[in-house]
């Protein structure tokens, strides 16, 4: 018998796209054995879900392996028969998705759904699955089993319907499961949970994992091996640990790089430049496919493709050069300017937002979604807001510009009271604070064009004229570092982030004083995280901007902010310069939130569910 | 980026549409040189006679003539220009009516959008054909009437499909960030919300033309649309009843005609809803 569960050999996916076959996946080999688990990586597009596909068999339309083989348990997945794949799929190979609401029947009770798992896999007797679906449950530390068996996904939240979904996958005792990022859609302290758990349930079963990740730290923390993809072709393969204390391909290396730090001193961010090369451009490039934006690139990396070679037992990568990779640094952090006698920008009191809702004519119940939040913004000053969703951050941007009206509470902004809501409070209100929204997809019109976008603080006075608005989307565009070209784009024809920096050029064009960024770089790939956070800085040095950062990851708060307020549940739990918060939390919302995010590095053992024990058993099931 | 046509305009359905509705207006407009007779021209003497290629048939009249000895194709010819403007008009006038209370109701929400729903609600609760016979007998006949009363008749049928579109649009982020850098609602409503639902806007206004023959038709065949002198479709059919078993092609031409133009305008319709609708895929839009 063998102990690999999953061989892949030579592994090639085509898409016949525009009548000429591009390779999606070049020439993958990787071996994951009994019991381990791996972690793929890369940023989005680099083809880490196409190998989840591929071994599902669910290719888009136009895609083929047309290559190699990969071989589950001893059988090629790609050639055996669609009738043998499906009674594989489920019970020996199960899979768990990226969203857990979308992947859960809405209109079916919990119950019912593991119920029909588990007949399908052969329980029988409805008490004997009942048992079974209950012994799920609790191995999935979802405590009262019996009541959520009789609730709804939409009753449940996010996190617990993952683990639901986690039950379900692990319920057939597979030999192989692929996780498809299973933690993005979800909050960071149960982001950490929730990896642990599958981590700990792949042990008790000695089941192979394959998990999909854009984490490092989070891959370098749970994962035993760990493949590095880059345009779909094999960039370094090899014990994650080791990878990550030492990268030998540069990819690998200015991914780390451009990831911020949470614990050391403050540094710089290594600023991946462009993007990854798209399938067409691929096609036509003779070298190696991240020459154009590699550090340590030399001429000989553009005549030929990298060969894949062994640079110590067990482990690879696509680089000739791989001894000079420890040589790329990040850059210096950019000098802070001088904070000092800054003025006042922006003065908060008592701020509060309850939120009625109405069930009839009489009935009512009211949330308090921001209770009592004190803060200040000076000028050149950037400060963050942490906290899980829920926590009311939102709200607090949304009353900040005057989206919402505040239930209680003063907002002064540059010296004038603007809590009363009037036409003059609201002008001064928006030619002072100007807000970027979280979802690009949401926050552009999809039916104007990038150059009418960005300048619609001018269109809204009317008095431009379309010269003066083009010459002025010109101006931005360069201000934010998009070429000119994309002023008559449409946003569907822009990659996300050249969406988002349209999106902040937006604001931008009202020239305020005050930005809101509400988590505008959640979702996106490190590299082009890297690319706007260097950006902000930009601004902040050249436009004297200052900044409320609102996200839920860390690391971008300590790099980016000078003081930070972690909120909970509607209130301000703790603030203060952010390196004396992140360095010593007093709150023990703070200390979870801190606890919840891996390490930098890899050999520090990670503990969030120590951190975690602190907490009251009933609140336990996140 | 420059192409010969919008892609809109590659649609089977949307091209059959187009045709089936050009070549009626071209009947419509140009009803006094195509037709061989005066519509409402009577010959006795060729009463009741059979399409010309029938045994029988009169080459002077190509689809024949009704009882009063009227020619069939000069009356379908005329009869399209009441069809035509009543479609047109009819349609346009509920449209406007209609997309604009559907603007106010989900742009402002609250109670704009609970007074609107309510109306449109009430409204759709009377049988659509029944109100507008109502309002016929209370308007008394002519063309003008038939399009005031299927405007105030389907109305809602904009404002309902609309409204929620509306709904959706409003709520998206690019509306409140128009709202922060100092839009007024107007500019809000007109640059930001309106180009995003015209597409459901021309669509829904190509059905409502084929909702307005037929209910113009319907008006007519009870006489209570364009007075007697003026020929219309519905009353051709109206006519032909009492000669049915005699002559029944004099039912069916005008039937043909009806069914065509909805035929037409329905076509139309759906491949724009087809072509337009961006959440629909490639593969669903063929």
């Amino acid at each position: 018998m063998t102990v690999e569960v999953l061989v892949a050999r030579d592994l090639t996916v085509t898409a016949a796209l525009a009548g000429r076959p591009l390779p999606v996946i070049g020439e993958l080999n990787f071996k994951l054995a009994r019991g381990r688990l791996l972690g793929l990586v890369g940023e989005s597009g680099a083809g880490k879900s196409m190998i989840g596909r591929a071994i599902a068999q669910l290719l888009p339309h136009g895609f083929a392996v047309t290559r190699g083989e990969l071989m589950f348990d001893g059988e090629d997945l790609v050639r055996m028969p669609p009738a043998d794949r499906r009674e594989l799929l489920g019970r020996e190979i199960a899979f768990i998705p990226q969203e857990p609401l979308s992947a859960l029947n809405p209109v079916l009770t919990i119950g019912r759904q593991i119920d029909e798992h588990l007949r399908r896999l052969g329980v029988t007797g409805t008490r004997a699955r009942q048992e079974r679906a209950l012994a799920m449950l609790d191995a999935v530390h979802l405590a009262q089993g019996r009541d959520l068996l009789r609730k709804y996904p939409h009753q449940l939240s996010g996190g617990m319907c993952q683990r639901v979904l986690i039950a379900m996958a692990f319920a057939s005792r597979p030999k192989l499961i692929v996780a498809d990022e299973p933690t993005t859609a979800l909050d960071v302290t149960i982001q950490a949970r929730i990896v642990k758990l599958i981590a700990e349930m792949q042990q008790r079963d000695g089941t192979s994992v394959i998990l999909i990740t854009h984490d490092l730290r989070l891959a370098a923390q749970i994962c035993d091996d760990i493949l590095v993809l880059y345009a779909g072709r094999m960039a370094e393969y090899g014990p994650a640990r080791r990878v990550l204390a030492g990268p030998a391909h540069p990819y690998t290396r200015c991914l780390q790089l451009s990831n911020p730090p949470m614990s050391g001193a403050r540094r710089g961010l290594y600023v991946l430049p462009e993007r990854m090369p798209g399938l067409s451009a691929l096609a036509s490039m003779t070298g190696c496919p991240f020459a154009p934006r590699c550090p340590s690139v030399v001429a000989d990396c553009a005549r030929a493709p990298p060969v894949f070679a062994e640079i110590e037992p067990g482990r690879g990568a696509a680089c000739p050069r791989h001894d000079t990779t420890a040589r790329i640094v990040a850059p210096a952090l950019a000098p802070a300017n001088a904070a000092g006698c800054a003025a006042l920008l922006l003065d908060v009191k008592g701020l509060s937002k309850t939120f009625r809702a109405h069930h009839g004519f009489f009935r009512g119940t009211s949330v308090d979604a921001v209770k009592n939040v004190d803060m200040t913004l000076h000028e050149n000053e950037f400060i963050g807001i942490v906290g899980e969703s829920g926590s009311g951050k939102s709200t607090v941007a949304r009353m900040l510009v005057g989206l919402e009206r505040p239930s209680a509470g003063r907002v002064v902004i540059a010296g004038r009271d603007v809590s009363d809501g009037g036409a003059a409070a609201g002008a001064h209100q928006r030619a002072h604070a100007q807000m970027v929204f979280q979802d690009p997809q949401s926050a552009l019109n999809p039916r104007r064009r990038v150059a009418a976008i960005v300048t619609q603080a001018l269109e809204a006075t009317g008095a431009a004229t379309s010269q003066e608005r083009l010459a002025r989307a010109g101006e931005l565009l360069c201000e934010i570092g998009l070429p000119g070209e994309v002023a008559m784009r449409l946003p569907a024809q822009l990659s996300g982030g050249q969406r988002q920096r349209v999106n902040i050029a937006r604001a931008l064009a009202a020239a305020p004083r005050i930005l809101i960024a509400d988590e505008i770089v959640s979702g996106l790939d490190v590299s082009v995280q890297a690319q706007l956070l260097d950006l902000l800085l930009r601004l902040r040095r050249q436009r004297g901007l200052s900044l409320l950062f609102i996200s839920h990851d860390l690391s971008v708060v300590r790099y980016l902010c000078d003081r930070v307020l972690v909120m909970y549940r509607g209130e301000v739990v703790e603030s203060g310069p952010t390196a004396e918060v992140f360095a010593a939390p007093k709150h023990a919302y703070t200390r979870r939130l801190l606890a919840a995010v891996p390490p930098d590095d890899p050999s520090v053992a990670w503990t969030p569910d120590e951190v975690e024990a602190g907490r009251a058993r009933s609140l336990s099931h996140g | 980026m420059m192409r010969a046509w919008p892609h809109w305009m590659r649609s089977g359905r949307v091209i059959t549409g187009l045709i089936i509705i050009a070549a009626i207006l071209v009947c419509a407009v140009f009803a006094p040189w195509l037709a061989p007779h005066d519509p409402n021209e009577q010959n006795l003497l060729a009463a009741l006679a059979p399409p010309a290629w029938l045994e029988g048939g009169d080459p002077a009249f190509p689809l024949g003539t009704d009882s009063l000895g009227r020619c069939v194709l000069s009356r379908l010819l005329y009869g399209a220009r009441v069809a035509m403007t009543v479609a047109v008009l009819a349609s346009l006038g509920a449209m406007v009516i209609g997309a604009v209370l559907s603007y106010l109701a989900g742009y402002f929400g609250g109670y704009a959008d609970a007074l609107i729903g309510r109306a449109v609600d009430v409204w759709m609760s009377f049988p659509p054909v029944i109100l507008s016979l109502i309002l016929m007998v209370g308007l008394g006949t002519g063309l003008r009437n038939v399009v005031l009363a299927i405007v105030l008749v389907d109305w809602t049928r904009f404002c309902r499909v609309l409204r929620g579109e509306v709904l959706v649009v409003a709520r998206k982020d690019y509306v409140a960030a128009a709202r922060l850098l100092g839009f007024s609602h107007w500019r809000t409503i007109t640059r930001e919300i309106v180009p995003g639902s015209l597409p459901l806007l021309i669509t829904l206004i190509s059905l409502e033309m084929g909702i307005a023959v037929i209910v113009e038709a319907i008006l007519s065949f009870v006489g209570l649309s364009v007075s007697a002198q003026t020929p219309a479709w519905g009353q051709m059919i109206a006519d032909a009843r009492q000669s049915i078993h005699d002559a029944p092609w004099n039912l069916l031409f005008p039937i043909l005609m009806i069914f065509i133009a909805v035929f037409g305008f329905n076509m139309l319709g759906d491949g724009l809803r087809r072509t337009l609708d961006v959440r629909l895929t490639a593969t669903e839009r063929a």
